[in-house]
């Protein structure tokens, strides 16, 4: 009997191609170093870093975390060392790691967006940068360049000349239609989309009668999540044609699967990490069995290949038919 | 500090809802210190999500068997469902995690334990004892039935009290620490203190210790999502004076701190 053939988990964002579409999301991993003992970095396809801010941040008041049912609220409110800071201590670290390094940035403003992209191009180390629009935890400016289509544009187009780095903005699932804030990245210049970020939530102790959170709102992640960021990167994916990064609940590889098949070509683990660090190459491995399984050569022919029996599914005209020809497309090879 | 399969040796209800769970872990887990903690999965099944932080009462080593305690009460969804696990049921642990209590070479460590706040110290305790160091062990709790492990507590001095004076004194055990105090003529110079429990009471003892500039060292405890310093999900808000401007995780530079450049008023 023949040696069953490896799959080719190789996937392409922009310029920048991955080993496997297997990434850590933003927030979860810090710098790369805090989880070393506990995951194996050669194994998955990179990681996203805590969001570097231009000025350092001590981030929101305590509490910043409470689990709710099957999911988690956090109001961390972007604690981290700054760009100064990344380029002293968290540079020398990301050296190091054996995997792609997305560096993500939150500005408060255009000007800030322009000097983090700068640094963080100029610093070396990144494979390509997270354009973090839409966190919901840092006062008024966090959701604005996410929830408005206009403002998505300015931050792209003002950043795109500056760096030949893949540029993916991270896109937050609190607007009526996110389809319309990724086709404004794409326009202006965005290599991908990533999404979602969290969704807005909160919890009350009804001992107390005050919100668990210090910050009263906060953002829910988690298996809760999972539908409906699927769904989220169903409608992008149907959108726009650059590559979709989708996360958002994936707690076991068969959900990891889910966000391929709708269209997503890499995904990003979260929250669920926290109780099994194992999770992401478990992700890997799943995603390979699957495709053993599936009589597949390469993670291409499963990218986009959920199929929607006729007359459903569409959420708005012509939708499908771009499904249909992303379908073709990544049967082709990988975009 | 590892992430590890230990069976679960035992899990006994000592009293009610107060529970000593025993983990065999392996040769891989690191030697813990007094004051570190472990973080448990306690389920695969998603319920709950996040694993649970729990302070270590104790770390055994017999005939090349290693064991560690952990003594809780059932408080929520995690403690719930870590009452039901069976003996012999494979738990994941990361650990030992933090930093523990660090005593200092020459000074009398008084030992001051609110209710389950209890574990940290009588591991420590039992340290001490080894290393043949004098202390003092304070103990209060709301009544006798809730005063686990005062038989643990052998090389040194230990005082009661009971809110409801069911046995030792009737009162705070914040009053045994003032006489404990005036009484032996102690200064910062000889001994210094070493504290767990309610926030509330550790507040009120870090009060005591900065009034008189005694060292005081306080294991907190609270949510936690990573625990190893990523998510940034556990911040200790430290007084004017003590690196303002910036939240201390309480899972990588605590679980112990420095008592008294804690900002106790802004912590849940």
């Amino acid at each position: 009997m023949r040696p069953p053939v490896k799959p080719d988990l190789r996937v392409h964002i922009g310029g920048l191609e991955l080993r496997n579409p297997i990434l850590v999301a933003s927030g979860i991993i810090g710098y790369g170093k805090e989880y070393e003992n506990l995951v194996d970095l050669e194994a998955i396809g990179g990681i996203v870093t805590k969001t570097v801010t231009l000025r350092p941040r001590a981030g929101n008041p305590p509490p910043r975390v409470v689990e709710t049912a099957a999911g988690m609220l956090n109001s961390i409110g972007i604690e981290n060392p700054g760009l100064a800071g990344y380029l002293a201590e968290k540079v020398p670290i990301l050296r190091e790691l054996p995997c792609a390094r997305i560096v993500s940035v939150e500005g408060e403003d255009v000007g800030e967006f322009e000097e983090l992209v700068r640094g963080v191009d100029g610093s070396g180390v990144a494979d390509a940068i997270e354009v973090n629009i839409s966190c919901p935890n840092v006062g008024p400016h966090g959701l604005r360049y996410s929830t408005d289509a206009g403002m998505a544009r300015e931050v792209m187009t003002a950043i795109r000349p500056l760096t030949k780095l893949p540029l993916i903005a991270k896109l937050t699932p609190n607007v009526t239609r996110i389809a319309e804030i990724a086709e404004a990245c794409a326009d202006c210049g965005a290599d991908a989309v990533s999404l979602v970020n969290t969704f807005v939530g909160m919890a009350v102790d009804s001992r107390t009668r005050k919100p668990i959170l210090g910050t009263v709102l906060g953002g829910l992640s988690g298996p809760a999540i999972k539908p409906l960021a699927l769904a989220k990167a169903w409608e992008t994916v149907q959108a726009v044609d650059i590559p979709v990064v989708g996360m958002g609940g994936i707690a076991k590889p068969a959900d990891a699967l889910e966000f391929l098949l709708v269209g997503c070509t890499a995904v990003e683990v979260g929250t669920a990490m926290f109780a099994d660090p194992g999770l992401p190459e478990a992700c890997v491995t799943g995603i390979a069995d699957y495709l053993r399984a599936m009589g597949e050569r390469s993670v291409g022919g499963m990218i986009g290949a959920m199929e929607v029996p006729a007359g459903r599914g569409s959420i708005r005209a012509g939708m499908a038919q771009r499904h249909a020809a992303r379908v073709a497309r990544s049967k082709g090879g990988i975009s | 500090m590892n992430q590890v399969a230990c069976k679960i040796v035992e899990n006994r209800e000592l009293t009610k809802g107060n529970f000593l769970l025993t983990l065999r872990v392996p040769r891989q887990f690191t030697k813990p210190q007094p004051g570190q903690f472990v973080h448990l999965r306690l389920s695969t099944e998603g319920e709950p999500l996040l694993r649970r932080p729990y302070s270590l009462e104790g770390y055994f080593e017999r005939r090349g068997i290693r064991a560690v305690r952990i003594y809780y009460s059932v408080v929520g969804r995690g403690s719930r469902v870590l009452a039901n696990h069976p003996k012999a049921m494979e738990l994941d642990l990361i650990g030992p995690l933090g930093v523990g209590f660090t005593p200092s070479p020459k000074k009398t460590a008084i030992l001051v334990a609110g209710g389950r706040g209890v574990a940290p110290l009588l591991f420590l305790s039992r340290r001490l004892t080894e290393k043949k160091k004098p202390y003092v062990f304070l103990f209060g709790a709301r009544s006798k039935s809730e005063l686990y492990g005062v038989r643990e507590v052998k090389g040194g001095r230990l005082h009661l009290a009971t809110d409801d004076g069911s046995i030792g004194y009737h009162g705070s055990v914040l009053d045994l620490l003032e006489r404990e105090w005036t009484e032996n003529g102690y200064t910062p110079e000889k001994a210094e203190i070493f504290t767990c429990g309610p926030h509330g009471l550790l507040h009120a003892i870090a009060d005591f210790a900065r009034a008189r500039g005694i060292r005081c060292e306080a294991s907190l405890e609270g949510p936690m999502a990573c625990a190893v310093g990523a998510c940034r999900g556990c911040p200790i808000p430290l007084r004017a004076g003590n690196g303002e401007g910036r939240y201390p995780a309480m899972c990588v530079e605590g679980p112990v701190f420095d008592a008294t450049a804690v900002d106790w008023e802004r912590l849940p």
